[in-house]
């Protein structure tokens, strides 16, 4: 199942490309939550969350399903695997959360948004509800910065299956 | 050699890690079942209060 190196160079890419891309865009996401809730410009803060929906469904949801598609094809494709090693499988888990998360996350947004789009907003409007937007995106945000740090550091420790892997493969060769 | 044939065990940077990721989650249930979430997940039309009452938002405004 392993891929040939120019293959993997470009599922490479395209992974760091949909997951940095993904950062980006829940940090201008985060920009807009709290600028939304604290804004005293009432056109400003309605104008913030109609904005939010439109990048939620056009920018965030496609990266985070993109960056999990191509791990998967990465990871699978090349020796690294999928369960072999630890950082492998935290970045995994975590992606996978935060893409659930994400889309359990998404009818608050359109809340928010659909009474946006219908009336100026007034600061108690949906309150709770607005600052549950900025603490899902803080949240988010700070999860995948732990993914980019695990993915760039790369830490030590194989799983009990990648080292029988590893060492299976050893005794074999000739 | 027979050492390092062996299996050295599971770091200690993912036992933090699970333990940390654990207790997220644990917390994240907790507040979900007490309700003590930040926001809820009811339709639309079940709060939005412009003036602090709990009533349904005028539509067509």
């Amino acid at each position: 199942m392993a891929m040939s190196p120019r293959l993997r160079r470009l599922a490479l890419t395209t992974h760091v490309t949909a997951s940095v891309g993904w950062v980006g865009a829940v940090a201008a996401f985060l920009a807009l939550a709290v600028g939304g809730l604290i804004s005293q410009q009432a056109q400003t803060a309605r104008a913030a969350y109609l904005v939010m929906e439109l990048i939620t469904w056009s920018v965030i949801v496609p990266l985070s399903l993109a960056s999990l598609l191509t791990g998967l094809v990465s990871s699978l494709g090349t020796a690294w695997g999928l369960f072999r090693h630890y950082w492998v499988m935290a970045k995994l888990l975590l992606t996978v959360l935060a893409t659930i998360l994400l889309l359990a996350h998404t009818r608050p947004i359109s809340r928010v948004a659909g009474l946006a789009a219908e009336r100026t907003l007034s600061s108690a409007d949906l309150r709770q509800v607005r600052i549950q937007l900025v603490a899902d995106a803080g949240a988010a945000l700070l999860v995948l910065l732990v993914n980019t740090t695990l993915g760039v550091y790369k830490p030590r420790g194989m799983t009990q299956y990648g080292w029988r892997k590893q060492h299976g493969q050893k005794v074999s060769e000739p | 050699m027979a050492d390092l044939d062996r299996y050295p065990g599971t770091p200690r940077w993912v036992k933090l890690f699970g333990i940390f990721a654990l207790a997220l989650v644990l917390l994240f249930v907790v507040l979900h079942l007490t309700g003590r979430g930040l926001g809820d997940h009811r339709s639309s039309s079940d709060r939005t209060p412009s003036s602090g009452g709990n009533r349904s938002p005028q539509r067509g405004h």
